[in-house]
């Protein structure tokens, strides 16, 4: 851990306008925690993000993709497969 | 996700802190240090990373082999506009992975898996695992070429990548091995300086920015070269690569700024290497690529030996075994990256093996995979080493539109989200790559099929 870590510190510390180890709770989302934003800790990293939630054309697009994928896929493996004989 | 080795934080409210939060909090502290005393070269320094060694690492040894194929089957002309076309569109890809690994300090693996579900992430993953295994393949194989101009074997290649994965994961923090590879990475201007001891004809140079002479034969030729020259350029392991090494960095939105200029020098930088290699490449042609023989341009430094000297020859071997050396790091830590983030472990530079078992497995199996492939008598290693940019390209689009719907959600992004003109041109890279990719991929399979002659 560093030795000259704050405590916490705020989006003043970003700007340079206050002391290590000073608060600034006014802006909870731009708060530090050491010299990290608290939703750069591992604890906040962890929680996961919520699924997407995709329009009807977005799944569609995506299910192309797939397709796409699946086909373009095969043809490779074959022909590697080929090259290899 | 584990959190290994929290300890209860002192402060009211706040989360839990690990050794790996506490390792990228020193980090961040001369961050915070150097923007306050306004010390912007300094900050520069601190901030750079992530985009170099993307750009870099992508001048692996089976791109620098395919530009100087290039230049000794073609000559000058086209590749040395196309070159840096396509790092333009490197870089639009990469600083959309950067801001994104930036505003949510999350990896693409993750995200991908969690914002659009399983079978999406997974097959990332699957896609990046398998693809960076036939590359780092490739990439043992470019350091043997290399290592072959002194005289040395496969052996030595094999032992000299393991040590090296090995000696740069010992650190157990992300500052030390990006700093590494970052200076092993600069080597790779030894392409340029190969191509300066070629002595090149300057009006030659500076006349084939006119796109001509556009490279003959075939279709399938064309096709081919298209498709191993953006394979060359943008791959999937870079997109996982800089989003999950920014994130790991600690970068925050405040400083997406300094992330552009990171991507921006590491592909101004890759784009000069790189046609620093096509005009060493270019040496040969007057001897129609005499002494390029076999396996990617195996003979490349005895040849370059024979057309201007000792010198060229011993530095383009040097280039091989470096761009080999620096891409088995890049992509191994891509594939570790992936690999954590998809089986929800903990996967960062900043956490101690123990604690990221699985993220320093990862790194380490894959490399050592790869070097077990090259020892095998027989390996069909001249087809994996040719099918290896071609696959990454066929499945650049899917890794592509992913990172693009990450880089436009609202959610997650905020203000930080694409902007108009961002998104057109993404879409016009996408489209570009996904037509080159499948057409390549379609033509092959209809002649492997003898349904089209060659």
């Amino acid at each position: 851990m560093s030795s000259d870590a704050p405590a916490i510190n705020g989006e003043c510390e970003r700007h340079g306008a206050c002391e290590d180890g000073q608060l600034a709770l006014e802006h909870p989302e731009d708060q530090l925690i050491m010299h990290l934003e608290r939703d750069q800790t591992v604890a906040e990293t962890s929680i996961p993000v919520p699924r997407a939630a995709l329009g009807a054309r977005a799944v569609a697009g995506l299910w192309a993709l797939r397709v796409f994928v699946v086909i373009v896929s095969i043809m490779v493996i074959y022909t590697f497969v080929d090259q290899l004989h | 996700m584990a959190a290994p080795e929290a300890v209860a934080s002192p402060l009211l409210g706040a989360p839990a802190l690990t050794d790996e939060d506490a390792a990228r909090s020193h980090d961040r502290s001369r961050v915070h240090r150097a923007r306050r005393q306004r010390k912007r070269w300094y900050l520069l320094w601190l901030l750079v990373g992530p985009g170099i060694l993307a750009m870099l690492g992508e001048n692996d040894g089976p791109s620098m082999i395919a530009y100087a194929s290039d230049g000794a089957q073609y000559g000058l002309g086209f590749f040395v506009p196309f070159i840096p076309i396509l790092f333009v569109m490197a870089y639009v890809c990469q600083e959309m992975c950067m801001r994104v690994g930036a505003v949510t300090h999350r990896g693409y693996g993750e995200l991908v898996l969690q914002r659009y579900g399983r079978v999406w992430g997974w097959f990332g993953a699957a896609d990046l695992t398998v693809t960076n295994l036939v590359t780092l393949v490739a990439e043992f194989v470019a350091m043997r070429v290399g290592l072959a101009y002194f005289h040395l074997g496969s052996g030595v290649a094999v032992a000299l990548g393991l040590v090296l994965v090995m000696f740069t994961l010992s650190g157990g923090r992300y500052w030390r091995w990006e700093r590494i590879v970052l200076g092993m990475a600069l080597f790779n201007g030894l392409f340029l300086l190969a191509a300066i001891l070629v002595k090149p004809h300057v009006g030659a140079l500076v006349s084939s920015f006119d796109f001509t002479p556009f490279p003959g034969g075939s279709f399938n030729t064309l096709l081919l070269l298209l498709a191993s020259t953006i394979g060359a350029t943008v791959t999937p392991w870079m997109i996982f690569f800089q989003q999950s090494a920014s994130a790991d960095k600690g970068m925050t939105p405040g400083d997406v700024n300094h992330g552009r200029y990171d991507t921006a020098v590491g592909a101004v930088l890759a784009a000069v290497f790189g046609i620093g290699a096509l005009v060493a490449g270019a040496a040969l042609l007057s001897h129609d690529g005499s002494g390029i023989q076999g396996f990617a341009g195996a003979g490349f430094p005895e040849a370059l030996e024979h057309v201007a000297g000792p010198a060229a020859g011993t530095v383009f071997a040097l280039g091989l075994i470096e761009a080999g050396a620096v891409a088995i790091l890049t992509i191994s830590a891509s594939t570790a990256y992936a690999a954590g983030e998809c089986v929800g472990a903990s996967h960062s530079f900043n956490s101690s093996p123990r604690s990221a078992a699985v993220f320093y497995a990862a790194n380490i199996a894959v490399a050592l995979l790869a070097a077990v492939v090259i020892v095998i008598p027989g390996a069909p290693l001249l087809s994996i080493a040719l099918n290896a940019n071609v696959l990454a390209t066929v499945l650049l689009p899917v890794s592509l539109v992913l990172m693009i719907m990450l880089a436009n959600d609202k959610q997650l992004m905020g203000s930080w989200a694409n902007k108009r003109s961002t998104n057109a041109i993404g879409i016009a890279v996408i489209a570009f790559v996904g037509v080159c990719g499948a057409a390549y991929g379609i033509d092959s399979f209809l002649q492997a099929i003898h349904l089209l002659g060659s």
